[in-house]
């Protein structure tokens, strides 16, 4: 059985009057067992583009064919699983209609070696319409009865098959049905489109520059799927009477805003999705606004709780603590100093990049000068070796960059995705 | 404070848990109280102690700033404001010969162990008392408050009787810490019938212990400890615990195995309206050297159980500025097991005791000359 810590960390000691409280709560499951052990079994899909695009080159439909076959070949035995062709109109290219039972079949060495069979046949043609892929996937997990539902979507090109309301419509239906990782392969494909779908369905989003990568890619994220042994957990932070719960955000490994998904248990008790969970560290960042209280006074400001089936299974405080001595008020915790300025530097590379695409030079320079300056404070070098393909970096320390003047496309593609993605706080 | 088992942090959860907070039942394998969302101690109990060990908490205080309900993990559910029962650090020197320190620690979120002193220096003799309340039942901390009060007011108005021989003065104070043992059991008995909770009753543990010039006499029901740790020689443990642990060496099973049990701390006896009936232990020894009477909870002895050991900490931590003042002495014990992890309340009292002291001959002895007053620090 899985268990679970729950650590804070944070600065308790408030000045007089201050009524803002922040913390940090590293949340760890260890011995999660595997993919569909705390259930009714898990269920994988994995959503293939065949828009016509995938043979220019040919290699990017050859690359997606083997990938398919690397996912299907984690597959652990027993796990429900399906494979949809994407293009203008989606296909079940497996499991065909007469071996449909509950939409899709369990793994076993038959069924692994029919599905490698069936994503072999896949040929490029069409178009591409997100959403109508999405509603395919959702309609195989809607007939097995899986609670644990997974699914890895590739595409390498815009929404063009349907509109943008459409998608919208689509993203909105499937939300909280089954968690999705998306990969885009090549220039075309748009990252705002598919990092909106990633963030919504739980996922991750990243670029496959190279189709060639695309197999071990695969590969790896059902591997990782295979190892979530905890299908669905959610984060439940209370916060006292009269308090404001001014944001939760996942900060590691990725930045990730969970305010919008908030659903309200009690006056006092909110509840965030956080998805499936294998033997793995998430940070969250939480703020609380209370009402200042006298020097001296403590309260608690926030428990923040893991929830599995129901049951709170970790907890972690956030307290607070009123003091008039400065040398306790005035100290930041490192850990929360280090995740704002992570959250700040995803905001500004997109936001810079966003400028960059529109032509506005001189907020794009602003806004990755600033990033160049977050990434070399924080420590974030990944970030700063992907800033200094589309910058040059005259001097991080006070954040002067001048814009590239020939960018590859792939190289801002590949800044902007991994935007989101932090590092730990170094020990200091 | 004493847990029903000692299991508490170790394995997961157990069987038959319910809420402590608001008595819901919980599922075996619940960490937290799925109606309130408490923290739910885990549960391992010896038999023995079956009635007193199931969590309902149904008398548990209100918060005192809003009324609401108060989390088992120590602040209220609705205002966050921390709860408390005043005696986070609780210090008592009625005498400057005794000194008792009683601190909540740092992992529990109130202390529900108690202390209570008395003292004539000027014939040599103190009473030092302390119960330590058991977590899983409620309120158990106005019982050990009401539980040391009781024994040390009977002890304080106990005849002291002067020129008599040791072995006289042995048995005499034998007979009084039993009675005193029994005054706080029937206090803790009047505490449980006054909150009217039968199934979950309010217990304690009791040590008391006397010095009466060169006679050392030690009193107890439970694991809380009396020590004697002379100046010179070798420093002795007074009590014997009761507890499985012992109950299982007693059988001959080896001591690391029994201790290393994960019920080794659960306790066969203690105060309280279901208490198993019979009088304290008890037992005495002789002071040859000047030195430290100690009595304490197992939040202190837990890190240091071994007398020897014990003695060695003592004299490393006394100041040699203050080598006889017992306050700086028990405040220092209590910071160091706060330093070790504070995972249990604490509470140390100590008496310096010196056989060899003149005593004045002629000493009226009047038994409310040692009425002590408390002093509470916050
Ligand atoms: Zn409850
Ligand atoms: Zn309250």
């Amino acid at each position: 059985m899985a268990t679970w810590t729950a650590e804070v960390f944070q600065n308790e000691y408030l000045p007089d009057g201050a009524t803002d409280v922040h913390a940090i709560i590293t949340v760890t499951c260890a011995d999660s067992g595997q993919a569909g052990d705390d259930g009714s079994g898990a269920a994988e899909a994995i959503i293939i583009d065949c828009s016509g695009s995938m043979d220019g080159p040919q290699t990017k439909m050859i690359a997606a064919r083997q990938a398919a076959a690397a996912a299907i070949g984690e597959l652990s035995d027993g796990t429900w699983f399906g494979v949809v062709a994407g293009n203008g109109g989606p296909v079940i290219a497996y499991p065909p209609p007469a071996l449909e039972v509950g939409g899709m079949v369990q793994a076993d060495t038959r069924t692994r070696a029919q599905a490698n069979y069936a994503v072999s046949q896949l040929r490029a043609r069409g178009g591409t319409a997100l959403g109508m892929w999405l509603m395919a996937a959702n309609d195989l997990f809607a007939r097995t009865p899986a609670s644990q539902k997974h699914a890895i979507l590739l595409t390498d090109g815009k929404n063009e098959g349907e509109t943008e309301q459409q998608l919208a419509v689509a993203i909105s239906r499937v939300t909280g049905q089954f968690q999705c990782d998306c990969r885009g392969v090549g220039a075309d494909w748009d990252v705002n489109e598919l990092r909106g779908i990633a963030t919504a369905m739980l996922g991750s989003v990243d670029l496959i520059a190279d189709p060639a990568e695309m197999a071990a890619d695969f590969r790896t994220m059902m591997q990782t799927a295979m190892s979530r042994g905890v299908a669905n957990a959610k984060l439940r932070v209370w916060a006292p009477l009269g308090a404001e719960v001014l944001f939760v955000r996942q900060v590691e490994p990725t930045i990730d805003e969970l305010s919008a998904r908030r659903v309200e248990v009690t006056n006092l008790i909110s509840e965030f999705p956080t998805g499936a969970w294998g033997d793995e560290s998430r940070d969250y960042h939480v703020a609380v606004r209370v009402a200042a209280k006298p020097l001296g006074s403590e309260q608690l400001a926030a428990r923040v709780q893991l929830e599995v089936g129901g049951q709170v299974v970790g907890q972690g405080l956030v307290k607070a603590l009123w003091s008039d001595d400065s040398a306790l008020t005035t100290r930041i915790n490192p850990a929360v100093a280090h995740y704002t300025g992570q959250a700040e530097l995803a905001d500004v590379i997109q936001e810079g990049l966003a400028a960059k695409a529109a032509g506005d030079e001189v907020t794009a320079t602003f806004k990755l000068g600033r990033a160049a300056q977050l990434a070399a404070e924080t420590g974030n070098d990944e970030a700063t070796n992907r800033l200094k393909k589309v910058v040059d970096i005259e001097d991080a320390e006070t954040g002067t960059v001048r814009l590239k003047r020939a960018v590859s496309k792939l190289d801002e593609m590949a800044l902007d995705t991994s935007s989101t993605k932090t590092t730990r706080v170094r020990p200091s | 404070m004493t847990d029903g088992s000692a299991t508490a942090g170790e394995s997961p959860v157990t069987n038959r848990l319910s809420c402590p907070s608001c008595g819901e039942h919980a599922g075996t394998t619940d960490a937290f109280c799925e109606s309130c969302g408490s923290l739910l101690k885990p549960q391992s109990l010896p038999p023995q102690r079956e009635s007193a060990g199931i969590q309902t908490n149904p008398s548990d205080r209100p918060c005192l700033a809003c009324a609401g309900k108060v989390g088992s993990d120590g602040w209220c559910t609705v205002c966050g404001m921390k709860v408390s029962n005043g005696r986070e650090h609780v210090i008592e020197q009625p005498a400057s010969m005794v000194a008792g320190v009683s601190d909540k620690g740092i992992v529990h979120p109130r202390n529900e162990d108690a202390a209570a002193l008395a003292a004539d220096p000027d014939i040599c003799w103190a009473a030092l008392v302390v119960c330590d309340g058991v977590t899983t039942a409620a309120d158990s901390d106005v019982a050990s408050l009401a539980a040391v009060n009781a024994a040390r007011a009977l002890l304080a108005a106990a005849p002291r009787p002067p020129n008599t021989s040791a072995e006289a003065r042995i048995a005499h104070w034998s007979e009084q810490l039993i009675a005193a043992a029994a005054a706080a059991n029937r206090a803790a008995t009047e505490t449980a019938h006054a909150i009217g909770d039968v199934e979950n009753p309010p217990s304690a543990t009791f040590v008391a212990a006397v010095a009466d010039r060169d006679v050392l006499v030690a009193a107890w029901i439970g694991d809380s400890r009396a020590y004697w740790l002379p100046e010179a020689g070798p420093a002795e443990q007074l009590s014997v615990d009761d507890s499985w642990a012992t109950a299982q060496i007693n059988i001959g099973v080896s001591r690391d195995v029994a201790e290393a049990s994960p019920q080794a701390h659960a306790i066969t006896r203690w105060i309280g309206p279901d208490g198993p009936s019979g009088d304290a232990s008890t037992s005495a020894t002789t002071a040859r050297s000047p030195g430290w009477l100690m009595v304490c909870s197992d939040g202190l002895w837990n890190y240091c159980s071994e007398a020897s050991e014990l003695a060695k900490l003592v004299y490393s931590l006394a100041d040699s500025s203050a080598a006889h003042e017992p306050l700086p002495l028990a405040e220092s014990l209590v910071t160091w097991a706060n330093e070790q992890g504070g995972h249990d309340n604490i509470t140390v009292a100590l008496a310096f005791v010196d056989p060899t002291a003149e005593i004045a001959p002629t000493a009226e002895i009047d038994p409310t000359a040692s009425e002590v007053e408390m002093k509470e620090s916050f």
